[in-house]
């Protein structure tokens, strides 16, 4: 049995974003605030109630700063559910689309009809956040310094400047127009439109990595709701089906001890993902890809096979806005509108959503009937990314 | 600031059953990586079982301490409390370096002015003892490796 259109997205909720609490002292919303706030707004886009999900299922991603073991328990309990089914997304950024096929899974196999997912986290001072580090960080890349994702993706960075031959010029391009899609959202935190010259000027954290590749940190809140094909008929918004998905985990290429870091697990839950939506890349609209740094998204890119390794002249010709040949962070990505912790990925589906719905305003991918979004999730060491998915979502089965 | 960061310790690594002969190694000024009997394969970080064939026979191995630099990066800015201890130091370069034998290793490169550090240069290990038990394997430039 295949999951392939078994299952719909029905409601999106999506709360403001903010970094208050980044300066000491100042006052912010909590975690379990955003939550219910989400939740709300999910439940009112999809016209249903709390009433609705007696029963029915629960899906609640682990944050850094909540990853408590009863974590799905705790957010049951806030919003006053009492799921049938309890699903937990632990694999960081990848699990809002890791769980798109865990929910749609459960929705298939008739264990319930309707599963709200829901991500939300307030990290601003809630300090320690390499406490409970893996041991392969705590042991082999802490006492050298490593400052997190930051300087391991500047490596990933380097190596791929190194083979490829990029420079500045190719990753300023996809920022510069990241920044473009977030001046034409509302809802985009960071929206005064940048230029190359802008990214250039942008100060180095770790080399090669600038401030404008990395991703905002934020506070915020965001929630889908999915429901079996034959109930998401019968909602007030159109359904955006979910066609095909992959997930692909502790991906290594080449020796595991010397992996090939170029290469994320996208290729593998991307691959499976096209397979499962019978989809071509000519189908594709928009890519809304995890957006942690610039140089993942385009790895990803290359990984989901719209070109090839290294293709410094693919990047170059290629209009990546909502108007052009293969439109990409169509919202302007978690690096404008926000990073809430691990919860931020759930951005690229919600995206994807509005463009299948023809909700995504001036910045509205003309004709779209197919979307990609993608998931990532820890940086292992001396590879990349420990947690990978891929979905294709539909406006049609 | 500097001084009250000066005062913050670096974090050192835990010590377990499965990798203390990793760092008592170091201590001794050897550079050991464990290596299944069974399949060959480099197991690094160490494992209690063999990532590729999950063999439980895996022995401590010396290597030359000699490789070439894969990736690296300068470090600029100190990210969260818990390295704070970093920021006197900056800037300086942590690395990716590829060991004549094969594993990929996480550390730094000293003695080499930062803008002189290249993807693909030789270097050689050196032992850095933090004063505090444990000693960090680091890496300066050095004869590249075959
Ligand atoms: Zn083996």
């Amino acid at each position: 049995m295949s999951i392939r259109g078994e299952a719909a997205i029905v409601g999106i909720g999506e709360t403001p974003t903010d970094r208050l609490g980044s300066k000491p002292g100042e006052p912010r919303k909590s975690t379990a605030e955003y939550l219910a706030w989400a939740a709300k707004l999910a439940m009112e886009d999809a016209g249903l109630a709390k009433k609705d999900f007696e029963g029915q299922g629960l899906a609640a991603i682990y944050t850094t700063s909540h990853s408590q073991p009863f974590w799905p328990e705790e957010v049951a309990s806030i919003l006053g559910l009492k799921p049938g089914v309890s699903l937990a997304g632990g694999n960081g950024g990848a699990s809002s689309v890791s769980l798109l096929g865990h929910a749609a899974a459960a929705i298939a196999a008739g264990l319930c009809d309707l599963v709200l997912v829901i991500a939300a986290a307030s990290p601003f001072g809630e300090r320690g956040a390499h406490r409970g580090a893996p041991a392969d960080t705590r042991d082999y890349e802490m006492p050298f310094g490593v400052m997190g994702p930051n300087c391991k993706i500047s490596f990933v960075m380097s190596r791929y400047m190194h083979e490829s031959g990029m420079t500045a010029e190719h990753f300023g391009k996809i920022a510069v127009t990241a920044r473009y899609h977030a001046s034409l959202n509302p809802n985009a935190y960071l929206r005064k439109p940048i230029t190359i010259e802008d990214y250039k000027k942008s100060r180095l954290i770790s080399d090669p990595i600038r401030l404008f590749d990395c991703v905002l940190p934020a506070n915020g809140g965001k929630a889908y709701i999915m429901a079996s094909a034959e109930r998401a008929k019968t909602m007030r918004k159109p359904p955006v089906y979910l066609l095909g998905w992959g997930e692909c985990n502790n991906a290594s290429y080449g020796p595991r001890y010397r992996s090939n870091p170029l290469v994320t697990g996208i290729s593998e839950a991307g691959r499976r993902a096209f397979a499962m939506a019978g989809v071509t890349h000519r189908d594709i609209g928009c890519l809304n890809l995890y957006d942690d740094y610039i140089p993942i998204v385009m790895l990803q890119i290359e990984d989901l096979g719209f070109c090839e390794k290294n293709d410094k002249a693919f990047f170059e010709r290629t209009d990546f806005t909502f108007k052009g040949d293969l439109p990409i962070q169509t919202g302007g990505g978690m690096i404008n509108c926000g990073q809430p912790s691990t919860t931020g990925g759930m951005l690229h589906v919600i995206e994807t959503v509005r463009q299948l719905r023809g909700e995504a305003g001036q910045r509205q991918v003309p004709n779209v009937r197919f979307g990609v979004a993608t998931g990532l999730g820890a940086v292992n060491y001396g590879k990349n990314f420990g947690c990978t998915a891929a979905a294709v979502l539909g406006n049609e089965r | 600031m500097a001084d009250e960061n000066r005062a913050i310790k670096k974090p050192l690594p835990e010590m377990t059953p499965v990798n203390r002969p990793f760092w008592e190694g170091a201590r001794a000024g050897r550079l050991v990586m464990q290596k299944c009997r069974d399949c060959g394969s480099w197991v690094f970080c160490p494992r209690p079982l063999c990532v590729e064939c999950h063999s439980e026979r895996l022995e401590w191995v010396p290597l030359s301490g000699r490789g070439k630099v894969f990736s690296f990066t300068v470090i600029r800015e100190v990210v969260g409390r818990a390295l704070r201890g970093f920021a006197p130091d900056i800037p300086y370069v942590t690395a990716w370096i590829d060991l004549e034998e094969g594993p990929r290793f996480c550390s730094n490169i000293v003695g080499c002015p930062i803008d002189k550090v290249t993807i693909g240069m030789g270097v050689e290990v050196v032992f850095e003892d933090t004063g505090e038990g444990v000693v960090l394997p680091k890496f300066r430039p050095g004869q590249a490796a075959a």
